[in-house]
């Protein structure tokens, strides 16, 4: 059925739902798993030079970092279900339009992404980054609440 | 992992074809079927050229006889690959609420559509019936294009 299942994490409970779904679900039809996290660019108002530079450095580094954990964290549960699990990130303005990307780039035929992500207003309304990979993706999307 | 799925089927071209692929997951999750039509009320004012010149009960006739053909259409489908396939219809204002409302009446733990309907305005959007299955259900949705 489904061969290869992008799933992103913003480190959400809800999405901390859809991984431990996607992970179900792969166990279940033998799928490989991609775990994908965007980061967020980093924005500024300031005009020193040096502090920009220096506060985008760092927060280049710590968002790597975090989502490095956050990434090993699905592979871990996803070894533990005895699912092959492969992990990306990119920096991106556009979460919804890097998770595509990333779908494509390793030719995945299923998302299952969380309704709302971090900044999600629950029970109200579809994420906004849900809302734009469901009217963008080529390929089926699985959406868990 | 998904017992019992949901699959409202609108006639549409897409919505056959996210019957048959609906249907072929199920198999691969060895899921049961729900197949569900909604039948839209009658309203004078309509201008579906079929309904035209029709008296309500000519056209709850026609509608009925119609929702049979879409629900045998899926019956068969599931037939063909000994997937448990019951079907159910409502009448109603309101097809994603009567597709919401069926979901949990039936006890299904997925609801499986397509992105568009019957008024779908191809690669632009996500169709309207859709996105408010997407907004309100509870339960997981997944969306085929």
């Amino acid at each position: 059925m489904f061969q290869r299942i992008l799933v992103p994490t913003d480190g959400s409970d809800l999405s901390k739902k859809a991984v431990r779904a996607a992970i179900r679900l792969a166990a279940g039809t033998g799928a490989r798993l991609v775990a994908f996290h965007a980061i967020p660019k980093f924005r500024t108002f300031t005009l020193d030079a040096q502090m920009l530079e220096d506060t985008a450095g760092e927060y280049r580094a710590a968002s790597a970092a975090r989502a490095r954990t956050l990434l090993a964290a699905v592979a871990a549960e996803a070894r533990k279900a005895g699912v092959a699990c492969d992990t990306a990130h990119a920096s991106s303005d556009q979460p919804w339009a890097a998770i595509i990307r990333e779908a494509k780039r390793k030719r995945c035929d299923l998302v299952l992404m969380a309704s709302h992500g971090r900044r999600g207003l629950q029970g109200v309304l579809l994420g906004s980054e849900t809302q734009k990979v469901l009217t963008h993706s080529t390929v089926p999307v699985l959406v868990y609440r | 992992m998904f017992e019992h799925i949901l699959i409202p089927t609108d006639g549409s071209k897409l919505s056959e074809k996210a019957v048959r692929k609906g249907i072929r997951f199920a198999h691969a999750m060895n899921a049961r079927v729900t197949a569900f039509h909604a039948i839209p009320r009658f309203h004078a004012s309509d201008v579906m050229m079929d309904l035209l010149g029709t008296s309500r009960g000519d056209y709850a006739k026609a509608a009925q006889a119609y929702a049979n053909e879409r629900l045998r259409f899926v019956q068969k489908a599931a037939r063909a690959l000994d997937v448990p396939c019951d079907a159910r219809h409502a009448t109603t204002d309101d097809p994603a609420g009567a597709i919401i409302e069926a979901a949990k009446a039936n006890g299904c733990d997925l609801i499986l559509m397509a992105s568009h309907g019957r008024r779908g305005l191809g690669a632009l959007l996500l169709g309207s019936e859709t996105q408010k299955v997407l907004t309100h259900s509870t339960i997981p949705v997944l969306v085929y294009r």
